[in-house]
């Protein structure tokens, strides 16, 4: 198994390739990611701080700079953004490749609500994993993707603290907080 | 107490991180356009984003910083300037203003960091610049509060709107609550600075074109390259109804809408040129 951070040299930010194939390691070896190349793509020329999960065989991120950015320094990189944004990929692409988890449809076809349930989900194990999280970020985005509701605070709790989840289970968690919102939410997929 | 502070002269504790401006102007990633990006521009910032709760949440954190800044502008042009007919003195009731937007901004911070606590942001954790302070420096009243108080105040205004519309979309009833109040608020700066203006010009047409350019520098500049304006992918819209309630005329509102395209397109051209001497350099 080997991960592959490219470009291998940064010349519009100050980042290392090597941290962050060290982070990315150490990440892929606490989720259970085994027995699979990781490549990780920078487009270092977009101080934006869009990424994604495009297969888990190779498993492939890409993400723009910024996401990886230090919040209070210009191009600038941040251990801990590096490890919020490749932990929440490299968990799902461990749960992409779990027969027990089940078959989520391709990240483009997801929606936004169950694509927030399942990064809930994510990121609550990785804090039970050592990696920091700022609980009440995350519950604002699920309000944001599922309404402002009792249920959903319910239903984000389950999520947060939940092991061993399929994803039937999340999707339906997911339904269930949406389903409660009387507002005005029309999703389409992200 | 010293008169006429330099931002540099801010108070601030270790939570926060100043923003070199020109470190923003060099980035290098400024060159490439955002349509090159394989996910072509962000757009208009709306729940539908997926970035969307993360992006809110900076804007937040700019939105908190703004009001520590406006605060610190309305106090200091309470203090900086004597009672007076000169032209480097103001009315007392000018004062009096100064001391209410003070009240109104010292409020609107408060609200700013609990929205952030709602929102999951804490106070410092994204960088500040100061230069919606700058605006608040210069030495002429009248320039001053035109700059202050009509472009700032009225950037402040489209930001509000934008958040409020936010909150609306998302069915997030505190934060829309929180913006409609501030927003309201924001309307009555303007409208003291549009009055202020013309009451302290009235018999001084040079002061009040010289004070109506500086706005227009404030507001090109706070157009942030096309962050604001009115373009379907401008993240930030201008806010044409409550600026109209404030005191803006539609010849107003068509000049900041031009202002801020002229600021895209220069942005957009430095880019250019910033590439093409990446070429040439053989980066």
């Amino acid at each position: 198994m080997t991960t592959t951070v490219t470009p291998s040299t940064f010349t519009m930010v100050e980042y290392d390739a090597g941290v962050i194939t060290g982070i990315a390691d150490e990440l892929a070896d606490k989720v259970g990611l085994t027995g699979v190349d990781i490549e990780i793509e920078i487009d270092e020329t977009v101080p934006l701080g869009r990424n994604r999960l495009e297969s888990v065989d190779p498993v492939h991120i890409w993400v723009e700079s910024g996401a990886f950015e230090d919040a209070k320094k210009f191009r600038q990189f941040s251990e801990v953004n590096a490890a919020d944004v490749l932990g929440r990929h490299l968990m799902r692409a461990a749960d992409r490749r779990s027969d027990a988890f089940g078959n989520p449809a391709d990240d483009g076809d997801l929606s936004l609500e169950h694509r927030a349930a399942w990064d809930i989900y994510t990121v609550g194990r990785l804090t039970r994993l050592g990696y920091p999280a700022n609980r009440q970020r995350w519950l604002y985005d699920f309000r944001n993707r599922h309404g402002f509701t009792d249920v959903t605070d319910r239903i984000f709790d389950e999520l947060w603290n939940g092991t061993d989840l399929t994803w039937d289970r999340v999707s339906a968690l997911s339904d269930e907080a949406a389903a409660s919102n009387s507002g005005k939410l029309n999703r389409k997929p992200a | 107490m010293k008169k006429l502070i330099s931002p540099e002269e801010l108070g601030r504790d270790d939570r926060f991180e100043r923003a070199d401006m020109m470190d923003r102007i060099a980035d290098p990633r400024n060159a490439t356009p955002p349509e090159d990006s394989k996910r072509g521009r962000p757009g208009r910032l709306t729940p539908d984003r997926a970035d969307a709760s993360d992006s809110a949440r900076a804007l937040m954190h700019g939105i908190f910083v703004g009001e520590i800044q406006a605060l610190e502008g309305a106090g200091r042009t309470c203090y900086d300037f004597e009672v007076g007919k000169g032209d480097d003195d103001v009315p007392f009731e000018l004062k009096l203003d100064m001391a209410r937007q003070c009240w109104d901004e010292a409020r609107h911070c408060e609200i700013s960091v609990k929205l952030s606590d709602w929102m999951g942001t804490g106070i410092g954790e994204f960088s500040e610049n100061a230069f919606l302070f700058q605006a608040a420096c210069n030495p002429d009243p009248v320039l001053r509060l035109t700059g202050v108080n009509r472009a700032l105040e009225g950037l402040a205004i489209d930001v509000f709107n934008t958040m409020r519309e936010f909150g609306d979309l998302a069915g997030d009833p505190v934060l829309e609550f929180c913006e409609d109040w501030m927003l309201a608020d924001e309307v009555t700066h303007v409208k003291m600075g549009s009055d202020w203006l013309r009451k302290l010009t009235v018999n001084d047409k040079e002061r009040q074109k010289k004070a109506l350019e500086f706005q227009k520098v404030v507001d090109k500049l706070f157009s942030f390259g096309g962050l604001r304006g009115e373009e379907d992918d401008n993240p930030i819209q201008l806010a044409r109804r409550f600026r109209e309630l404030a005191g803006f005329d539609d010849e107003e509102m068509e000049e900041i809408a031009e202002l801020s395209r002229e600021a895209r397109a220069e942005v957009e051209e430095r880019g250019r040129l910033a590439r093409e001497a990446n070429v040439q350099s053989g980066v």
